[in-house]
């Protein structure tokens, strides 16, 4: 049983650097499929969560199924998978690819190859797929196709020769890809007639019909009523029913080989299905399961803490939840004495902790603190032995630490010339080591880096799209581990050492560090009606103090007759101020006090 | 419905004062003020005559005649006092009254028509600050005013402001010294709020005028306490003061839930609800109000006990006429923490008795939780059995009030 003949099927993803425009790309391929109806259009379907699209970002790959009636008479099944663009979620790329033969390589007319073109690029060659360029944006005037092409031939070793023009915006050179895709992709291999072997390449929890895993056939086939095996995890499930997104859901008669859908297992224990798993039948198991791909480790860890300590529980739940779709994301309890109870949760970069606090606000309806984000720091004691410290709370007493390691990355920032100066003295300010110069063409310098990653995850992204104005662009990985000369900084309000205000950091730099959170806190912390001493400290040591002065009068003086509801509503609407508050001893503290050392300019 | 207290607004003015965001129309002069004001004038008379004939007034310990400003209607006011006192034997009746429009000539009549307080908007005496707020009279006028008010055998009260624009500590000092030496029976201070959409708060925003903030306004509370207090007037509420036996009786019924009537445009009434509010207000509800009452009133039983184990209902008058209101209702658990939290205004805070009355609506560990978090934040202190606020809690009165207005809803 096969629903479609694979010589006619390509599977696909579209890779570029953030803001090249995949998902105008892609919207555009749905409308002119005929997916979608244009009276349906909303821009960027396929980002379907709020926060993408609010963002103009794409976090979650999706899969959608087209059909196309090519130039040669013949109707095409794609399956197009859209991914994210950003840093963070490297890791989703590589899952996406993993299920494609495909990959379209989109780059701005008007940026040209960035570093995230250059990454993604790898990682589709990595996974030897075929690649099909695209040059989007030629509709805007700065547009410089015939530039961009030499940048992908020399910086890429991508023959361009071939690269189709396009506009996400106006449609124009759409077609052209779309029959670029029929000749460049190769069908998908595999045996229809093989028990079933498919890869779990995401999934999602659904309140009703249990988790739902998008899957994509490598040999045999699915229909709806087999008992399935996940080979990595052992659960065993029998199928309530098997579709593709188009992008609504479509249920099918079956996947057959090739073919991208998704799986409605009936699950209701979100952690029972592992994205990367091999599904195959319990009574016909496939000989071996795939691959598939290396956890994502992350890299960032907060403390995440319930404003209402009953949300505590709620909070493990959605935790659980967005893991299952998530599974770079990893937590563990930790308590604090000013926040009480929550979890230290480890994410893959500051992108990634924003999006999932907002969807943990969000979709959980969660009113959530984050501390400030650490990384994963080695403390070697003097007893010789290792510890992996991801919350300045845990570090162990200074007599007792030998020495500290912090991770390293290698980072590779790609820029025009004349920002090499700008980029370097960024980099030095942020305790990064020029390795490398590589002059890409006139226009671009690639610049290698060795820098801590606690360095990269403050602001330092931020500052680098400043001082290079947006031209410079970011791409890094993990290198490793070596040793600092690191201290904790303790803030203390009123006197009282504030745990989760606490951080780790480099010793040169905490007196800066320490004087110019004080001085935010004190911007951030309103006034009270006594005065609230801020001090930044190494151990016993007082280095920076602020002041918040006290706020003499908060009264209305006036309250008469027709006064009093007035006054009330002012009442609640402290109240409601007040909700976004944590009283630490008798001090107010709003939430963005925590994460005030992301906002501290040296 | 039986009310303790009566209140009419006056809404007309000679010329608005540019921080000024009451109910009131500036008349200029040549303009037809006459008869807007007698237009209303009539309609008051006949929502006192209505509700006199339905025996709402029948108990009306104090009358409160505000504006707006009522000495602007010169022999009107006299009627409408004559009027109200047809109705009802009250032990307080205020008029309100500015400077330039209290003449010796009304004075007398008020006086002879069974007035017994004067509340005189005199605001500051430096020059310099009554222009710059719109006021229209000057220093003299304004002390003139309080002898003639005093000389008249009225409890005299003077209103003052502070946080002026262009205002110091010793201008404040200078104000409160003069007006110590005119010795009224009582004084009111109220820092200056900047209103939304007055002149003054435009003028604050476009930068042409400096006004003091808020340590500035705490300060002059404090001295303002503090001369008044070594003048034997004692202060009784957040911005009251009084010599002994001069307190304000009308507004310490605002303060204790007292079941009160307002008459007049924008003025605001409270009462139980019970039965009895549709008939009062007849046509004005569509239905009867949805009353979580046990229907019984223990306010007949005196003024001293309000309606606070009942819900309660409070309706503003939209128009001149009375026929449109806006309404709200309290459950009980709402009127209790109300009362509670206006309690806290007050020197005398919240009593045994009141304490008495909150733990039927309101559950005993959150009330005394709720009396621990003020004492905790030093915003008020136990004084034989009472709850009183502090110094901190009279000037940061938002907090001690939220503490008790929490109340209201489960926790």
């Amino acid at each position: 049983m096969n629903t479609f003949d694979t010589s006619h099927i390509r599977n696909f993803s579209i890779v570029a650097h953030i803001d090249h425009g995949k998902s105008t790309i892609s919207d555009r391929i749905l409308e002119l499929t005929r997916t979608v109806e244009e009276r349906d259009m909303e821009s960027q379907l396929l980002d379907t969560m709020d926060i993408e699209r609010e963002r103009g970002i794409t976090i979650k790959s999706n899969a959608v199924r087209v059909m196309y009636d090519a130039d040669d008479g013949e109707t095409y099944q794609f399956n197009l998978i859209d991914t994210p663009g950003h840093v963070d979620f490297t890791y989703e790329v590589s899952r996406s690819l993993a299920a494609c033969e495909g990959a379209v390589l989109v780059v701005d007319a008007t940026q040209g190859v960035e570093a995230q073109t250059v990454s993604n690029a790898s990682l589709a060659m990595n996974a030897d797929l075929d690649i099909v360029p695209a040059i989007n944006k030629i509709d805007l005037p700065s547009a410089h196709p015939e530039e961009v092409k030499v940048e992908i031939e020399d910086e890429l070793a991508i023959p361009a020769d071939d690269a189709v023009c396009v506009s996400g915006k106006t449609g124009e050179g759409i077609h052209d890809l779309l029959e670029a895709i029929v000749f460049l992709v190769s069908p998908p291999t595999g045996s229809a007639d093989k028990p079933l072997k498919a890869l779990i390449l995401d999934s999602y929890f659904d309140e009703y019909r249990g988790v739902v895993a998008t899957v994509r056939i490598f040999d045999g086939h699915v229909k709806k009523g087999d008992h399935l095996l996940m080979m990595q995890g052992g659960e065993e499930f029998l199928v309530d029913g098997v579709g593709v997104r188009r992008p609504a859901e479509f249920a099918v008669d079956a996947l057959g080989v090739g073919e991208v859908g998704f799986v409605v297992t009936g699950l209701k224990d979100p952690e029972a299905v592992h994205v990367g798993d091999t599904l195959t039948l319990v009574n016909n198991p496939c000989d071996a399961p795939l691959a598939g791909y290396r956890e994502a480790k992350p890299m960032v860890y907060t403390g995440l803490f319930p404003i209402d300590n009953k949300d505590y529980e709620n909070l493990r739940d959605a935790l659980e939840k967005l893991h299952v779709n998530d599974p770079s994301l990893i937590w563990e309890p930790e308590t604090s004495a000013a926040l009480g109870f929550g979890f230290r949760v480890g994410f893959l970069g500051l992108l990634h902790m924003e999006v999932v606090k907002e969807r943990l606000e969000r979709e959980f309806d969660l009113a959530l603190i984050a501390t400030s984000p650490s990384v994963d720091y080695h403390v070697y004691k003097t007893d010789g032995e290792m510890l992996e410290v991801r919350s300045p709370q845990d570090l162990p007493d200074v007599t007792r630490i030998d020495h500290i390691e912090e991770p390293y990355l290698k980072a590779k920032i790609i820029t025009p010339p004349e920002y090499t100066g700008a980029v370097m003295q960024l980099a030095i300010e942020h305790r990064g080591i020029t390795t490398d110069m590589i002059h890409l063409s006139q226009k671009s310098v690639e610049m290698h880096f060795d820098i801590p990653l606690a360095e990269l995850i403050l602001d330092f992204f931020d500052q680098l799209k400043s001082r290079t104005k947006g031209y410079a662009s970011l791409d890094y990985e993990f290198s490793d581990y070596r040793v600092s000369e690191l201290v904790k900084l303790d803030i203390l309000l009123s006197g009282d050492e504030v745990d989760a205000l606490s951080f780790i950091v480099h010793k040169d730099k905490a007196y800066g560090l320490a004087r110019g959170l004080c001085d935010k806190l004190k911007e951030i912390i309103p006034r009270q009606l006594f005065e609230v001493p801020i001090q930044g400290a190494i151990g016993n040591k007082i280095i920076a103090r602020s002041t918040v002065k006290a706020r003499r009068k908060d009264v209305l003086a006036k309250c008469y007759g027709g006064d009093i509801s007035r006054k009330r509503k002012l009442l609640e609407k402290q109240k409601e101020g007040k909700k976004r508050m944590k009283a630490i001893g008798s001090v107010e503290v709003p939430q963005e006090a925590f994460l005030a050392i992301l906002k501290v300019e040296d | 419905m039986r009310f303790e207290a009566l209140y009419l607004h006056i809404p007309f003015c000679k010329s608005k004062c540019a921080y000024c965001d009451f109910d009131s129309r500036a008349m200029g002069e040549g303009c037809a003020l006459d008869e807007a004001v007698a237009t209303y004038c009539d309609a008051l008379a006949a929502q006192i005559d209505a509700h006199g004939r339905a025996g709402d007034l029948a108990e009306v310990q104090t009358v409160y005649i505000g504006g707006g400003t009522p000495s602007l209607l010169g022999v009107r006011l006299v009627e409408l006092v004559r009027r109200v006192l047809g109705y009802c034997d009250p032990v307080e009746f205020t008029c309100e009254a500015n400077p330039e429009s209290f003449t010796a000539e009304l004075a007398r009549s008020l006086r002879a028509a069974g007035v017994t307080r004067v509340s005189l908007g005199v605001q500051s005496l430096q020059a310099d600050e009554l222009r710059v707020i719109g006021r229209i009279h000057s220093v003299e006028q304004a002390l003139e005013a309080v002898a003639l008010a005093k000389g008249a055998g009225f409890s005299t009260s003077c209103d003052l402001m502070c946080g002026l624009p262009g205002q110091t500590f010793d201008a404040w000092r200078d104000t409160l010294k003069r007006v110590l030496l005119a010795d009224p029976d009582h004084v009111s201070v109220y820092p200056l709020q900047l209103e939304e959409g007055t002149p003054l708060e435009r003028l604050e925003a476009a930068g042409k005028i400096e006004v003091p903030d808020e340590d500035f306004q705490a300060q002059c509370m404090d001295i303002a306490a503090e001369l008044l207090h070594a003048h034997s007037y004692e202060r009784y509420e957040v911005a009251s003061y009084a010599k002994p036996g001069h307190r304000c009786q009308h507004n310490i019924a605002y303060w204790t839930g007292v079941p009160y009537l307002g008459i007049g445009r924008s003025a605001a009434s409270m009462c139980a609800a019970t039965g009895d509010v549709s008939l009062l207000l007849e046509n004005t509800f569509d239905g009867t109000p949805d009353s979580e009452s046990d229907g019984t009133s223990d306010g007949a039983a005196g003024r001293s006990s309000a309606n606070s184990s009942t819900a309660r209902i409070r309706f503003t008058q939209l128009d001149d006429a009375g026929e449109e209101f806006d309404h709200e209702f309290l459950t009980p658990r709402e009127a209790m923490a109300e009362d509670l939290m206006l309690a806290c205004r007050m020197t005398d805070g919240i009593g045994p008795e009141l304490l008495a009355r909150a733990i039927r609506v309101v559950p005993a560990n959150e009330l005394s939780a709720a009396c621990d978090r003020a004492v905790e934040r030093k915003l008020a202190a136990w004084d034989n059995g009472t709850l009183k606020p502090t110094h901190l809690g009279w000037l940061g009165g938002n907090k001690l009030f939220g503490i008790f207005w929490d109340l209201a809803a489960d926790a």
